[in-house]
């Protein structure tokens, strides 16, 4: 399916001015509903707010610069898409928005919603074509432009969609101190380790430190319960400048390709129990993926 | 095919399997099985002679016992021992040591000596750390302990299992005469400890003090159950040594005990526990070896041996027992003495078809058992214990090379060895 022929002219439109978010969900909204008189019933309720209610669970805007807000509406049967390319863009939480697209859709037809945010991402991370529809003059400009692109929706998303790009990363030659303080300032709990090419080389948790004051006989005991403390543990921090990451990352461990689809990356969280996978192409690191994500991007959309 | 040429053939693939086993080039379980299943593709003997020489006795009695144990030290009961008896020594580390030794060898006389070694072992790293010594001495003497331990029960050991089910002897008949020369071994292995270690090891007051602060009573989490188990293992134990009269089959006791206790304990992981728990390597280290040494008896290779062994003693039994003491002691210093022990029991038997009256087949039978467990100190390689021990702590960084461990096991197998013999030529001629 062409996303070109998912699109209605009269609902795509080019802002010059500086406007508010609100603003402008209330323009599309009003597009939406003045072309689709199959969608009237469904106008009459208070959309704005429950779209602006929604956002405050999760963020609808990704960092490329566009903004997929959304709402399920019961009796719509169909999939109704608006979009703004704004010349001023907005500010979404510190995120940059030049591209606004709302989408009605009803409680059936996820799949298909999925596969037209998967669509409208990949288009935004490409450079050249927002340039060229930033320039156009009209919507059937934008829907002109996008079936010369052959721009298809239902292709699967995949990780590279919804990952955390260009994440915190260490090098090995760091010590323990440096980690503990990037840990603590951006609350993360791994960092994936790679060599200033931004080579791939393992990646250490957060139970890697703790395991520093752990040693391994304690870990062969049975039962630890009559022990209720234990120096080496406690006085961790005495160890952050001596220990290096290099000594204790681990290099074997499982990674993805940008490509992986959702269902894999799922797939081996559960399988290892493991609640997040460097992403690498090649043998460089491009991204995180975390269940959290997939969690907000794809169960909550 | 020619009856010499069966044998020659026989003993290459045994040749070949145990240096696989001692050098562990290969997994000595896969070891054993290719040879043992060699024997049979090479056509030395057919199919049906190894699987009838499978001694299930021995391998159910291992299973149960696996299964006892792995509910016996959920319990916690070992743990609470060690930590209680650290503490009754007020953190002294001489004491400790001392009271770890004994503990140890108590425990490996009805765990085995492996399973007491797994438990304990990172117990006293814990405490040694806390107190600031180095674990090397620790670890050595305990490993010797679980050594001298095993071979007082017939459950202690694996050769004393192989043992017991290849003669007519019971449990009662190994705590009767094995029991008191390891008592005796091991009140004099205390003594060398304290002599070796009294001036070597000290800790400080602070350091004792945190050793002290230990809540062992924490350990014990399930009172019924502990209570259960320790009451099964009672029984287990009293109808092992009435087994002479009771004619049940010592597999059978274990099985029931092992199996009553899953059910009663882990119903809802039964599974888990026979794939964790139950030590299938073992079972089919044992289960190859069989059908190995099956191949050297039909060949005739081990009535060869006997008649070499019966020649060079002029069929006496005193110098007989003699040469099985110290020829199984230093063999099991340097093999696994399981592997040795397999091959001797039919040349002993072999043997009591010669010298038949009891009272001089006895000595010959402890002769091997004694030689062959307390042999097993001799190296840091010379039994499971000890190589799990020295695993256990290079995993922690801290390395005992081949001669640290010999430097103090040396004189602790000589002792034993010693004491032995003099047992032996006393008491049973």
């Amino acid at each position: 399916m062409l996303l070109a022929n998912l699109l209605d002219a009269k609902t795509i439109t080019f802002e010059s001015r500086s406007v508010t978010r609100e603003q402008v969900y209330q323009d599309l909204i009003d597009r939406i509903c003045s072309h689709n008189k199959h969608a009237s019933p469904v106008c009459e309720k208070p959309i704005l707010e429950a779209i602006l209610e929604r956002e405050k669970e999760s963020s609808m805007a990704y960092p490329s610069g566009i903004a997929i807000p959304h709402i399920r509406l019961e009796n719509l049967e169909d999939t109704i898409i608006a979009m703004t390319f704004l010349e001023n863009p907005i500010d979404y939480e510190g995120v940059e928005i030049n591209w606004m697209v709302l989408i009605f859709t009803d409680k059936s037809s996820s799949k298909l919603y999925l596969n037209i945010v998967s669509a409208l991402l990949k288009l935004s991370l490409d450079a050249e074509a927002m340039q060229e529809l930033h320039a156009q003059k009209d919507g059937s400009g934008v829907i002109n432009y996008l079936r010369k692109k052959n721009i298809e929706v239902g292709k699967d998303i995949c990780i590279a969609d919804i990952m955390i790009m260009d994440p915190v990363s260490i090098s090995p030659e760091s010590p323990l101190s440096v980690l503990d303080s990037l840990m603590n300032e951006h609350k993360i709990s791994i960092i994936p380790v790679v060599d200033d090419q931004k080579h791939f080389l393992g990646e250490v948790t957060i139970l890697d430190v703790l395991k520093v004051g752990v040693p391994d006989y304690l870990m062969m005991i049975d039962d630890l319960a009559f022990l209720r403390s234990y120096e080496p543990l406690e006085s961790l921090f005495e160890q952050e400048d001596k220990i290096l990451v290099r000594e204790i990352m681990r290099s074997d461990v499982k990674t993805l390709s940008p490509g992986t689809s959702i269902i894999e990356a799922v797939y081996h969280m559960i399988h290892k129990r493991q609640r997040f996978f460097c992403v690498v192409e090649g043998d460089v690191l491009v991204g995180i993926i975390t269940a959290m994500d997939i969690f907000r991007k794809v169960i909550k959309a | 095919m020619n009856p010499s040429l069966l044998m020659i053939a026989a003993l290459v693939i045994f040749a070949a399997t145990y240096i696989f086993i001692i050098t562990e080039w290969i997994n000595k379980m896969l070891a054993a099985l290719i040879g043992g299943f060699l024997v049979v593709l090479t056509g030395i003997v057919n199919q049906e002679v190894v699987f009838e020489a499978i001694d299930w006795n021995v391998i159910f009695f291992l299973i149960g016992m696996m299964l006892v144990i792995s509910v016996l030290r959920k319990t916690g009961i070992f743990m609470f021992v060690a930590i209680k008896s650290a503490k009754l020594a007020r953190g002294n580390p001489l004491t400790i040591m001392m009271m770890m030794f004994m503990v140890t060898a108590f425990s490996s006389a009805f765990l085995g000596s492996v399973t007491s070694i797994m438990i304990l072992i990172p117990i006293v790293m814990l405490i040694s750390h806390e107190l600031k010594i180095g674990p090397i001495p620790f670890i050595v003497t305990m490993v010797i302990a679980s050594n001298m331990g095993g071979a007082a029960t017939m459950v202690g050991d694996p050769p004393n299992i192989l043992i017991g089910s290849a003669t007519n002897y019971n449990f009662i008949d190994f705590i009767l005469n094995l029991t008191p020369p390891v008592i005796i071994i091991t009140l004099i292995s205390l003594l060398l400890i304290f002599v070796m270690y009294r001036k070597k090891i000290r800790a400080t007051l602070r350091d004792r003090a945190k050793l002290m602060s230990y809540k062992e009573k924490n350990l014990v989490k399930d009172k019924r159950l502990l209570i259960i188990t320790l009451t099964t293992v009672l029984v287990m134990l009293v109808t092992l040594a009435m087994d002479s009269v009771l004619h049940i089959g010592t597999a059978t006791i274990a099985m029931s005990a092992g199996l009553f206790l899953l059910i009663i304990s882990s119903r809802q992981q039964v599974e888990q526990v026979l794939v964790s728990d139950v030590d299938w390597v073992t079972i089919f280290f044992f289960i190859g070896l069989f059908m190995i040494v099956e191949s050297l008896v039909k060949t005739g290779f081990i009535d060869g041996l006997a008649n070499q062994v019966m020649t060079s003693t002029r069929g006496e039994a005193r110098p007989t027992a003699m040469a099985i003491l110290w020829l199984s002691g230093v063999f099991s210093a340097f093999v696994d003495n399981v592997p040795f022990v397999a091959t001797l029991i039919p040349m002993v038997q072999k043997i009591g078809t010669v010298i038949t009256q009891k009272s001089l087949i006895d000595p010959i039978w402890w002769s091997l058992s004694l030689g062959a467990c307390l042999g097993g100190n001799g190296t840091l390689i010379g039994a499971s214990a000890n190589v799990v021990a020295v695993g256990i702590a290079r995993h922690n960084g801290v390395r005992i090379s081949f001669w640290e461990f010999v430097k103090i096991s040396a004189s602790f197998t000589l002792l034993s060895l010693v004491v032995s013999s003099i047992y032996i030529l006393v008491r049973y001629f």
